[in-house]
């Protein structure tokens, strides 16, 4: 595999999230009882080999810096490269939609200068997916291709406003890019981008000397604009992803996980998920707990029934609780005969003893960080 | 070399064989704990937490298993400037060097290795005692007593004594008496096996045990009633918080159940006084939708599909669709198949338990080791085996089986 360092980038409109995602970045919104966003995109690069990452940070980064600290439970605490944190731009509201600002990229400039690796790999933080990025850099390499753009695949028409679409030739040349499902053209799987592409890093530099003097962005649409000179190619991953860009998303990728093809996926036949380490005890089971079909943490304490659920870290589940469809975030407390259902409960709230809560599949109930119900 | 005020020496080398099978293939200290813990994951967060920063951990007996989970001690935050874990196996000399012989010849050959950090006292822990200690102030009452040794004890039932190393205090807590395993304790003071020196004694001490030929070269049968004879100021420290032998079968068993019946697993993770461990990092743990788990602890990474009551599941566990198991421990990554019974069984790291199999089924006569069936690490149990209670499985015995 030829040298390639990452980029992660963090910095992203964040309200689609609503109250999860109010005080924190998408980034670092908690995910599958002990992971946040990032770590996904942060082990796949760590476990392919990438030593040197560089993380584009919004302006509440906070809760990302407490998890990540120096990159240690990655491995990312180096001598040379490691973890690079780089504080991204502050975007107007007229550039909300901007996914890989070129202005992130062009603040820190030095990031790219200073390395010699041939390849950046540029991942976004709200996806669910444990990928093995060796393939694809040895085929972006293979190809000689200037840009590599990651994609799966859907046979049936797959309509999403916030997806891009693309069109490619048989030897997988990309020749189009769009925002309609029809753009992979008729008699072939609609092909949308996950999020995920190479680019050379020499090319790039070219691009923020280019584009100097234009205020702002969007990294994709400067390679939409030169399909014709620049050799971009598709690749086709394959496996899970989960795209987090609603409260639904949210809450039906996280539910996901209890289906067992995801989870092998994503945690059992693969390198880890990382993620911060905390050395809770082991999930403690009280003589009239009840869980079913649930995926559960270390240092939870459960007294009472628990179905379809999603427990973080620590949380404390009293006698006579019925917890159904729940996404429940570290360190939560549901007092006695507590009934919750289709419920999204950040960290720390307590619910108190005998409360009944109660959302729908499709538009699940969500309670903020420490509140007291 | 910067004067280090203490430095713990762990001595880790032991084999442990009153534990069966479940150290046929690690050494003792590197046995799974409480379903998360490593049984040298309390010594060295002791240590962690005790502001003592450089830990030399003398290994022998199957250690490789203990090496790579000790690592450079990051885990416990142990991988500092200046100091750190040491991991010290027996090495050879121009004209001398060989295994360690016991624990006070393995400090000794280590003299070298201490001299570089030139401490003021040492501490020695053995790495097989499940317990939560500030040895900072254990220290704080050396220095205060000026003592010479102190030797860290705790009071056993007067029926127990007879088990340990006893001793026999005056009223400022100086020994004048002290008795390995007497037959008739005169009193109920256990030594923990936690002693701290002024290096400076404990240095001469050690050269007088090696000159003698007809010493053992341990620290309770000769160096410290040698030590004691010479009229040295030998204090007790009394502690009173939870410490826990699990040296053989029964009290290993007996001492995790003690943990799903207290709230000990609590106090492990108290903040001020939290035990590390270096676990792999595993998704939470998946409880199947026909599964029923009561009364039990479960590790990160399992798959439970069966029923599981009163028991301890580490990490990184199997239990397939219509299994029972109660009264058990399942060591990590362990795997248990369809339909399979299990009652009070411990069932070692990486074993595999085919369908249909029943163990620990009770028998007729009165059972070892309390009933207690152990299972040791990496076996394979075929297919619908049947084995009874208090039995302790190891490798030749499945070849046997296997043969038939």
């Amino acid at each position: 595999m030829s040298s390639a360092i990452g980029i992660i980038s963090a910095n992203m409109n964040s309200s689609v999230l609503q109250g999860l995602a109010q005080e924190r970045p998408i980034a670092a919104v908690p995910f599958g009882g002990r992971y946040r966003l990032l770590d996904f995109a942060l082990s796949s690069m760590v476990n392919s080999g990438i030593r040197t990452v560089g993380l584009v940070t919004p302006q509440q980064y906070r809760p990302m810096l407490d998890h990540l600290g120096a990159g240690k439970d990655w491995s990312l605490d180096r001598k040379s490269g490691g973890l690079f944190i780089l504080p991204g731009a502050i975007h107007s509201l007229g550039h909300y939609d901007i996914r890989f600002s070129l202005k992130d990229i062009a603040l820190n400039i030095e990031f790219l200068e200073k390395d010699c690796a041939r390849n950046v790999i540029i991942s976004s933080s709200d996806h669910v997916f444990n990928a093995d990025f060796r393939p694809i850099i040895d085929h972006h390499d293979q190809v000689e291709a200037d840009v590599t753009l990651v994609y799966n695949q859907s046979d049936r028409p797959f309509e999403r406003e916030d997806l891009i679409y693309l069109r490619g030739k048989e030897d997988g040349r990309i020749t189009g890019l769009g925002k309609n499902c029809e753009m992979s053209g008729p008699d072939t799987p609609c092909k949308y981008f996950i999020d995920l592409f190479i680019i050379r890093r020499e090319l790039l530099l070219q691009m923020i000397e280019g584009y100097r003097s234009v205020e702002n962005i969007e990294l994709i649409e400067i390679i939409a604009q030169h399909l014709g000179e620049l050799k971009v190619h598709g690749y086709f991953f394959g496996g899970y992803v989960g795209r987090i860009h609603s409260v639904s998303d949210y809450f039906q990728s996280n539910l996901a996980l209890l289906r067992e093809e995801i989870r092998k996926d994503l945690f059992i036949n693969t390198q880890p998920i990382r993620t911060k380490i905390r050395d809770n005890p082991p999930a403690k089971y009280g003589k009239k707990a009840q869980v079913k079909n649930s995926l559960i943490s270390s240092g939870c304490t459960i007294e009472g029934t628990v179905e379809n659920t999603i427990l973080s870290r620590g949380i404390v589940i009293e006698e006579g609780c019925e917890i159904q469809n729940c996404i429940i975030m570290s360190k939560c407390v549901i007092g006695k005969g507590s009934k919750l259902q289709n419920v999204i409960l950040d960290k720390f709230v307590a619910v108190n003893e005998g409360n009944v809560l109660q959302g729908q599949v499709n538009q699940p109930l969500v309670i903020s960080k420490k509140a007291i119900i | 070399m910067r004067k280090k005020e203490c430095i713990a020496m762990l001595l880790a080398g032991g084999q442990g064989s009153r534990l069966g099978s479940l150290t046929r293939n690690i050494a003792k200290p590197a046995v799974s704990f409480a379903g998360k813990y490593r049984i040298i994951d309390f010594s060295l967060s002791n240590c962690t937490h005790s502001n003592i920063d450089t830990v030399g951990v003398l290994t022998q007996y199957k250690p490789f298993v203990l090496n790579s989970y000790i690592g450079k001690g990051s885990a416990w935050d142990l991988n500092c400037l200046n100091g750190g874990v040491h991991i010290l196996p027996p090495f050879l000399g121009e004209n001398q060097g060989s295994w360690y012989k016991g624990t006070a010849n393995a400090i000794y050959q280590n003299i070298d290795f201490i001299n570089f950090y030139n401490p003021e006292y040492i501490l020695i822990l053995s790495g097989d005692h499940i317990y939560q200690m500030d040895y900072y102030d254990m220290l704080t009452f050396h220095k205060q007593a000026q003592a010479e040794v102190t030797l860290s004890t705790i009071a056993v039932p007067w029926e127990e004594a007879s088990r340990f190393g006893v001793m026999t205090t005056d009223e400022s807590g100086r020994i004048s008496e002290f008795a390995e395993k007497p037959v008739h304790p005169q009193s109920n003071l256990a030594s923990m096996g936690v002693y701290i020196f002024n290096w400076e004694v404990l240095k001469e001490a050690l050269w007088e045990d090696e000159a003698d030929v007809n010493s053992e070269k341990d620290f309770g049968k000769n160096v410290i009633p040698r030590l004691l004879q010479q009229g040295k100021r030998i204090y007790s420290y009394l502690f009173h918080g939870y410490w826990r032998d699990v040296g053989t079968i029964e009290s290993y068993y007996n001492a995790n159940m003690e943990v799903l019946r207290e709230e000990k697993i609590d106090k492990f993770f108290e903040l001020k006084q939290r035990i590390f461990s270096n676990e792999e990092i595993l998704a939470p743990h998946y409880i199947g939708a026909e599964a029923k788990i009561q009364d039990s602890l479960i590790g990160n990474g399992c798959t439970i599909l069966g029923e599981v009551h009163h028991s301890i599941i580490s990490a990184g566990v199997y239990v397939g669709e219509g299994s029972f198991i109660e009264d058990s421990i399942l060591l990590p990554n362990a795997e248990v198949h369809k339909n399979v019974r299990l009652w009070k069984t411990i069932l070692g790291e990486n074993a595999t338990v085919q369908d249909d199999c029943c163990i620990g089924v009770e028998g007729e006569d009165e059972p070892a080791q309390e009933g207690i069936t152990v299972i040791g690490d990496h076996l394979q149990i075929p297919r619908g085996a049947v084995i009874g209670e208090g039995k302790n499985v190891t490798k030749d015995d499945v070849r046997k089986e296997g043969g038939q």
